[in-house]
């Protein structure tokens, strides 16, 4: 995800800072950037949320409908990923050239929610083996300035935290069964976010890794490692990325930065959902 | 048409407007950082957020052109924007045929000769579809191109019109589009009147014409009246101390 | 006309005046023997020159600006550079400062050498020598005070917000350096005196032509300077979120605002 170019003294410049626990701007190679979360935007989704930190801002809309499930498991709803990398972001974007990037984000994403088993998918199964809920969540990115993945799963927990899907009762029996959908809009279910973890990236610069890299920062790492937190610490998900290597001993301190970061911000996320729902405008 | 009253014995719409009346129009002017321009528009459940790029050097050699700016425009939907999930963001055919009408009537209205060999481009997405797609964005556009500083001949500003019951309706939302009547959607240069935007979907009695398109353009006069409020009182919020 | 004292805001299309004995400048374009504006700004007005300056717009480069680039392509005699203007600056090999201070003609090794000096990626301060036919800029860095950035860090804002002034070398009080480009570039970097040093440490050639790349002397910022540096960014980004003019006593205002606060705030 770096592609700035960067002069070779910016680079020894920022390596020499995150070496003195003094990066670029001031904060410690531990500090995570303030972010605001709101829910309960766009109104013709099931649910929704958008976050901006710093010059990243990305829009998450879940929708919910009724398909067929897969058949490998006839009993358990699905959960599909879509991120697109709108052109909003950066001319380098436009037409199809986000859409590798918004492929390997939503590929992530899905590796993380089915690794964590965090959503009850048998609660969104209709009619085993025939009818299921589907729960499509659509990522968008307005604004891209580092930290991408991070803001994308935080967004998709808000988001997915204020979805309600309509209650629904199954009539008849056997083959002829039908679904008939509540009208009424308040009679509705929320899916269970708890135990969603959300990721954290750590950047690896010179032999000390930094939580929340800015543009500039992605741009001089040797290797990125997305660990996926949940709200208890526990891990979820480890992916490593770019070329650098580290050491164990590196490894290990970077795992216990990311809990106890994913706690705090999960925490941050809570607090969000629990304050009423604004409007963007 | 049989269960949906588009328009009462009363002369009002479903959702209490008067057949020429506009939605509410709402705008925050420099939205996205990032870019050089950017506007967040909404008008009544629809918004759009369109963004600015340049001028800027361009990227390939194609497109530099010696007498002016080479104008590039890409409009996009957000798959959650439609109450029904669009699959594809963007790429489909109408879509393409939407980026490309925009490019056409902005090269109409941005000063292009001032920025030879340079590109500007013009990025335009749908947040949230409840009819007048196309007309808000170009509205947004607009309003990106002006935060850019790009030079433009004037504002251009967009409505759609459709005719029920022999009276013609301003500012369509999603359910009047897809009603009985045809959809026109014009837009033009205010001060001087001039149509730079014109679609006409589905067929439209050469006799009501002249009366839709009026209706049209006298929209396009209380669109502009709005937009310019809203560009002045940015302007005084925002000049330098 | 607006009245005196009131500033003027036009938008595109409105008249600013029917009079022609008005010249037109930036911003502005004839139709039907009026003056109109094609930009939303203020009118402004020197003698009969009327011009309309947007808000936010791309750097219009003058001859004499200081500006900071961005080297984004080597070629084979001249290196083109990013200056947030509407086309890529322009830099000779034949307009910058050999190592040595010496003058002599740039030969063709120089031309092969030319990723030595300066590569992809690397941060320079330079001056417009001159404005070509389509618009593009030259720039030179014919004078010491010119040439590769080290250490520090770059901020960038809107051009508009940064105000021609006579000097855009500033050395703070605060114990750092500021270089306001006119292109709403901006480089921060701990204070360097000596002159010398600085020449050395921009360019020193390799001492066998042919190795690799130039070995530059780095000048390792201390934790100190960092946290003023890391300051002054946050508080210039600030200032540029307030619209506020950019020169070197508002910064320095808001440095000092600034001490109450943490850096990181």
């Amino acid at each position: 995800m770096a592609d700035r170019i960067l002069s070779d003294f910016e680079i020894s410049y920022i390596k020499q800072g995150v070496l003195a626990d003094m990066r670029s701007d001031g904060r410690s190679c531990r500090d995570y950037r303030s972010f605001e979360l709101r829910s309960g935007i766009v109104s013709n989704t099931s649910g929704s949320a958008e976050i901006k930190l710093e010059r990243t801002n990305i829009l998450v809309g879940v929708k919910a409908e009724i398909g067929q499930p897969n058949p490998l498991n006839p009993n358990k709803g699905r959960i599909e990923f879509f991120v697109d990398c709108s052109a909003l972001a950066s001319p380098k974007f436009e037409g199809r050239r986000g859409e590798d990037l918004g492929r390997n984000l939503a590929h992530r994403l899905s590796d993380l929610y089915e690794n964590s088993n965090c959503i009850d998918l048998e609660s969104l199964s209709i009619i085993p083996g025939q009818d299921c809920w589907i729960i499509y969540v659509d990522a968008l990115v307005l604004e891209y300035s580092g930290g991408v993945l991070d803001c994308l799963s935080i967004a998709v927990k808000g988001a997915l935290a204020n979805t309600k899907i309509p209650k629904l009762t199954v009539i008849g029996e056997g083959e002829e069964q039908e679904i008939e959908i509540s009208d009424n809009p308040f009679d509705s279910t929320s899916i269970d976010t708890n135990n969603v973890p959300v990721f954290v990236s750590l950047s690896l610069i010179g032999n000390q890794f930094i939580v929340d890299a800015s543009h500039e920062e992605e741009a001089c790492s040797l290797c990125q490692l997305s660990v996926g937190v949940n709200h208890k610490g526990s891990i979820c998900s480890i992916l490593k990325e770019g070329a650098g290597s580290f050491k164990h001993r590196q490894y290990n301190e970077a795992i216990s930065l990311a809990s106890e970061i994913g706690v705090s911000v999960i925490e941050k996320i809570t607090l969000t959902n629990n304050t009423a729902p604004e409007k963007m405008l | 048409m049989a269960d949906f009253e588009y328009l009462s014995p009363e002369g009002l719409r479903s959702d209490g407007r008067r057949p020429q009346e506009l939605r509410v129009l709402s705008c925050n002017i420099s939205h996205c950082l990032q870019a050089d321009g950017s506007a967040y528009l909404q008008q009544g459940n629809t918004r759009v957020i369109a963004t600015v790029y340049g001028p800027h050097d361009v990227s390939r050699r194609s497109e530099a052109q010696h007498d002016k700016a080479f104008i590039n425009c890409q409009f996009s939907m957000a798959t959650f924007s439609t109450s029904e999930r669009k699959k594809r963001p963007t790429g489909d055919k109408s879509c393409l045929e939407t980026s490309l009408a925009l490019k056409k009537t902005f090269e109409a209205a941005i000063l292009t000769d001032t920025y030879p060999h340079s590109k500007i481009d013009i990025f335009v997405q749908i947040l949230q579809s409840d009819g007048s797609d196309k007309a808000v964005s170009i509205n947004a556009i607009t309003m990106a191109l002006i935060d850019a500083g790009i030079p433009m001949k004037d504002y251009v500003c967009a409505t759609s019109v459709t005719l029920i019951n022999d009276t013609p309706i301003v500012d369509l939302n999603y359910f009047e589009e897809r009603g009985p009547g045809p959809e026109l959607i014009v837009g033009t240069l205010p001060k001087s009147g001039k149509i730079v935007f014109l679609q006409v979907n589905s067929r439209l009695h050469i006799d009501n014409m002249e009366k839709v398109l009026k209706e049209g353009m006298n929209g396009n006069q209380r669109v502009h009246t709005i937009l310019d409020t809203l560009i002045k009182k940015h302007l005084e919020k925002s000049i330098l101390t | 006309m607006a009245l005196k004292g009131e500033p003027h805001y036009v938008a595109p299309g409105d008249v600013i005046t029917a009079n022609l004995g008005f010249m037109r400048g930036h911003g502005t374009y004839e139709s039907d023997g009026k003056l109109l504006a094609s930009v939303a700004g203020v009118v402004e007005r020197v003698n009969r020159l009327l011009c309309v300056h947007p808000l936010k717009s791309k750097y219009n480069g003058e001859i004499g600006d200081v500006v900071v680039g961005r080297i984004i392509e080597v070629q084979q005699k001249r290196w083109k550079v990013e200056t947030s203007s509407r086309l890529d600056s322009v830099l000779n090999l034949s307009s910058i400062n050999l190592p040595g201070g010496v003058l002599r003609r740039r030969s063709a090794e120089d031309e092969v050498m030319i990723r030595d000096y300066l590569k992809e990626g690397d941060l320079i301060s330079a001056e417009v020598q001159q404005v070509n036919s389509d618009g593009s800029l030259s720039l030179h860095t014919r004078s010491l005070k010119y040439g590769k950035l080290t250490e520090g860090t770059l901020v960038t804002v809107s051009p508009s917000l940064v105000k021609r002034c006579k000097n855009h070398f500033h050395n703070l009080l605060c114990g750092a350096s500021l270089i306001l480009g006119n292109n709403g570039y901006i480089w921060i970097s701990p204070i360097i005196l000596d002159d010398h040093q600085q020449e050395q440490m921009r360019f020193q050639l390799p001492s066998t032509p042919g190795s690799s790349s130039v070995k530059t002397v780095t000048h390792v910022a201390t934790i100190e300077e960092r946290e003023t540096i890391a300051r002054l960014r946050n508080c210039i980004l600030a200032l540029a979120q307030s619209r506020i003019l950019l020169y070197d006593t508002t910064v320095q205002y808001a440095y000092d605002a600034s001490l109450k606060y943490e850096v990181k705030e």
